[in-house]
């Protein structure tokens, strides 16, 4: 018996420990860059992408971390303005706070613009689930004489309210705290009905009293049912099918739409403004400052209807000569240390280990030669994530999908469809993904088969080989006219695809700018490395698979004298004479290219390999370790030097055009007697345009669930890549430059 | 070349290829590092939108 008993009371405590320990489940709502992401950061310590622009989390993302002895899995939702199934985003914020309940809502509001905030807060009320308020960028509110008097807020909502800085991690103790007790005590924190006048509420309890008496009332909370009933809510509708759960909508709405003769959404959306009019002009007080802001001032020159192009044209200039600057010291460094002290001491200890020696060959000559052409390149891109993040992080980005939504407007876009290309400036993948921001199938299907023009990282390493090769004094200029290319085939194409396969009318827009601000150093380094991380991986996963496997289809059959017999030197032929009139037309940029198809960077990987091996590239270094370690130490040194020399430079390029480089034999040699500047300039055109890589190949299958979209990027891209590179090659014989 | 150089030979190349198949086909186009309920998500609603 006392067995029994203690075995229950073990059972027990047992019991309300695991009660104790429960997860508290946070979902955090609010509209597009109020600071979601950037409050769960702070709070939770994660790297969750931010960008001081609307729509960068298109899908939930979950942490979990402790506070005050209680776990707590937070849950950042979509940026969304409404609540209605009208975006994916929307769809995926609402279906997770109705169907997963999370304990409290964390409504994220940007102070700086409380009324439109407030549309979103209104409804999140509506669904009866405890929230705290977070009154996020509250400084910015402050520092343009915004007032808030969050106790009236408090009063009139029913739920705490808070004022935050996350990115100075003010207020965010107090949000915690008020999550908790908000957590531990739900029914004294439950958001008040917001009246929403006689008809709507009438018609709305009519509802409610027959939703109770169904088993909907435990699925669904009953009054945001009832309004969604109300108003149609097609997705709502098409779940409970009202007809067979026995409620009378059109009973409950007929005397409502006799009373205000329109249709109920309209009349519900007027319902909450209403609510978010009213609320604001009890909270908030103005005092005007007098003075134009500094947002306003930048914003009257480059969103100028002349200048706005022209200034994004040039912020783009600017960032490619400055990545180059600052990359290409570091770069070179990690070319000369690929090339010479990482490969003697590779070769040393597989010596050590009396490796076989193909072994030798493998790793020097596959993996090393393979990969660490790639990895070469990393400082370029990281300088370039770098630039990309500040742009973003400082407001610009919105600036510039705002002064090409003209541009995009004539080929049936809008400038909401150029945040996605820009997004694949970084990578082509998350730019497919964020193609789901975009409410129209159409606009959605349209800007991804155009996305994959847009230069993405991965590019960069082909795009620094042939350009130092060949256009070391103007390497900025000539970066900056690939990127362009690829914006202004955009375009090209999108007018194309306009005329045949997505006829209709361009929807209106209306673009949010977000106001400017300085990103913090800290969240500029998170950001690059969250977004450079990729390519190392990359690097170490199908790079590091692709350069064994080139390495071996060189070798074999084994024993193989001239890597043109090779099994990748023959197909490689085989496929040379469709490049011939482009100007490449030799096995070695075939092959290459045929390995691109797998990440566009191993291009420079494979030339890495076949060229390897020449024996006019060969450099011994017989160096002791020590020498190397100290050759490596202060070849470092002056690395940092130059790059910080070459910011403050005024004069072009100075490090593309430098004596090291000049002197230095290696692929770029190779390629320079290979290839002419016009063929060059051929060939990373076709890098830029050809079909898009396997990677985006299956995010495109999983975003739209058909290879179709592929199947036609894939075969207008090869068209198109060959066509330029033509256009490129034999018009510029015909004009007599670069031959 | 002996056995021993062709079986290690198969099990780099299958490495290889494992790797690949893991990295691109495996993770169905994800970002490295992209730990995102984004598949389940999209599964759900791609037939809708």
């Amino acid at each position: 018996m006392s067995t029994m008993t203690e075995e229950r009371l073990q059972g027990s405590s047992r019991a309300a420990l695991r009660a104790e320990k429960k997860a508290i489940t946070v979902g955090v709502a609010g509209n597009p860059n109020s600071g979601k992401s950037t409050i769960i950061n702070a709070i939770a310590g994660t790297r969750l992408h931010v960008g001081n622009w609307p729509g960068v989390t298109v899908e939930k993302k979950s942490a979990i971390f402790e506070y005050g002895g209680r776990k707590i899995r937070i849950v950042d939702l979509p940026g969304t303005y409404s609540l209605s199934p009208y975006t994916q985003e929307e769809i995926i914020a609402r279906d997770y706070l109705i169907h997963e309940k999370p304990d409290v809502i964390l409504n994220v509001v940007d102070a700086t613009n409380l009324e439109r905030n407030l549309y979103l807060t209104v409804q999140v009320m509506e669904l009866g689930i405890p929230t705290v308020v977070a009154l996020n960028i509250y400084d910015e509110a402050e520092k343009r004489g915004h007032t808030i008097n969050r106790r009236v807020m408090e009063d009139m909502l029913g739920v705490k309210v808070i004022p935050t800085v996350a990115t100075k991690k003010i207020g965010l103790d107090d949000l915690l705290k008020s999550l908790l007790e908000v957590a531990e005590n739900p029914s004294a924190h439950c958001p008040k009905h917001l009246n929403y006048g006689d008809d709507i509420e009438s018609a709305a309890k009519m509802l409610e009293t027959q939703i109770g008496l169904t088993p909907l009332a435990e699925k669904y909370p009953p009054r945001w049912l009832a309004f969604k009933l109300m108003e149609g809510d097609s997705q709502v509708s098409g779940e409970i099918k009202p007809d067979d759960s026995g409620l009378s909508v059109s009973k409950a709405v007929g005397h409502l739409k006799t009373a205000h003769d329109s249709d109920i959404e309209s009349i519900m959306a007027d319902a909450r403004y209403a609510q978010a009019f009213g609320l604001t002009r009890e909270v908030l007080q103005k005092t005007e400052s007098g003075n134009i802001e500094l947002t306003e001032r930048i914003d009257r020159i480059v969103l100028n209807r002349v200048l706005g192009i022209p200034i994004f044209l040039a912020a783009m200039w600017f960032v490619f000569k400055l990545t180059f600057d600052v990359s290409k010291p570091f770069a070179d460094w990690m070319s000369a240390m690929t090339a010479g002290p990482f490969k003697g001491w590779a070769e040393a200890i597989l010596g050590l280990i009396r490796a076989p020696g193909w072994t030798v060959s493998l790793v020097t000559d596959g993996v090393m030669a393979g990969v660490g052409s790639v990895l070469v390149f990393v400082p370029v891109i990281f300088a370039m994530m770098f630039f990309i993040t500040f742009l973003e992080g400082s407001g610009y980005m919105a600036r510039a999908a705002f002064v090409m939504d003209r541009a995009m407007h004539t080929i049936g876009l809008h400038g909401k469809s150029f945040i996605p290309m820009l997004l694949g400036f970084g990578c082509n993948v998350p730019a497919i993904y964020a193609t789901r921001t975009l409410e129209n199938p159409k606009d959605k299907a349209l800007t991804a088969l155009l996305v994959p023009l847009m230069s993405c990282g991965a590019r960069l390493p082909v795009y620094v080989v042939f350009i130092g090769a060949f256009f070391s004094a103007h390497a900025g200029t000539v970066l900056w006219s690939l990127y362009v290319m690829g914006i202004v085939l955009a375009i090209i194409v999108g007018i194309c695809f306009k005329k045949t396969l997505f006829k209709g009318e361009a929807p209106m827009f209306i673009m949010e700018l977000p106001p400017y601000r300085r990103p913090s150093f800290k969240s500029l380094m998170i950001h690059t490395w969250e977004k450079g991380k990729h390519f190392l991986i990359k690097a170490g996963t199908y790079i590091l698979a692709v350069s064994i496997l080139i390495w071996f289809l060189l070798n074999l059959p084994w024993g193989v004298e001239n890597k043109k017999d090779s099994y990748l030197g023959k197909v490689g032929q085989i496929i040379a004479p469709v490049l011939e009139p482009i100007g490449f037309g030799n096995w070695e940029a075939a092959s290459s290219l045929i390995s691109g198809v797998i990440a566009k960077e191993i291009v420079v990987g494979t030339m890495g390999e076949i060229y390897v091996a020449k024996p006019e590239d060969e450099k011994k270094n017989p160096s002791t370790f020590s020498e190397d370690l100290k050759e490596v130490g202060t070849s470092f040194v002056h690395a940092a030097e130059d790059s910080a020399a070459n910011v403050f430079s005024t004069v072009g390029i100075s490090s593309l055009s430098s004596k090291e480089d000049e002197k230095r034999a290696g692929l770029k040699a190779v390629i320079q007697k290979t290839y002419t500047p016009l063929s060059a300039y051929a060939f990373v055109a076709f890098v830029l345009l050809y079909m898009p890589c396997v990677v985006v190949a299956i995010a495109m299958r999983q975003e739209f669930g058909t290879w179709k979209w592929f199947g036609i990027a894939f075969v207008y891209q090869m068209t198109l890549a060959w066509g330029v590179a033509f256009l490129i090659y034999h018009g510029g014989k015909l004009l007599g430059i670069g031959g | 070349m002996g056995a021993t150089d062709i079986l290690l030979m198969g099990v780099i190349i299958g490495g290889a290829l494992y790797l690949l198949y893991r990295s691109v086909w495996k993770k169905k186009g994800h970002c490295s590092g992209c730990c995102s309920e984004i598949c389940e998500m999209n599964k759900k609603y791609s037939s809708r939108c």
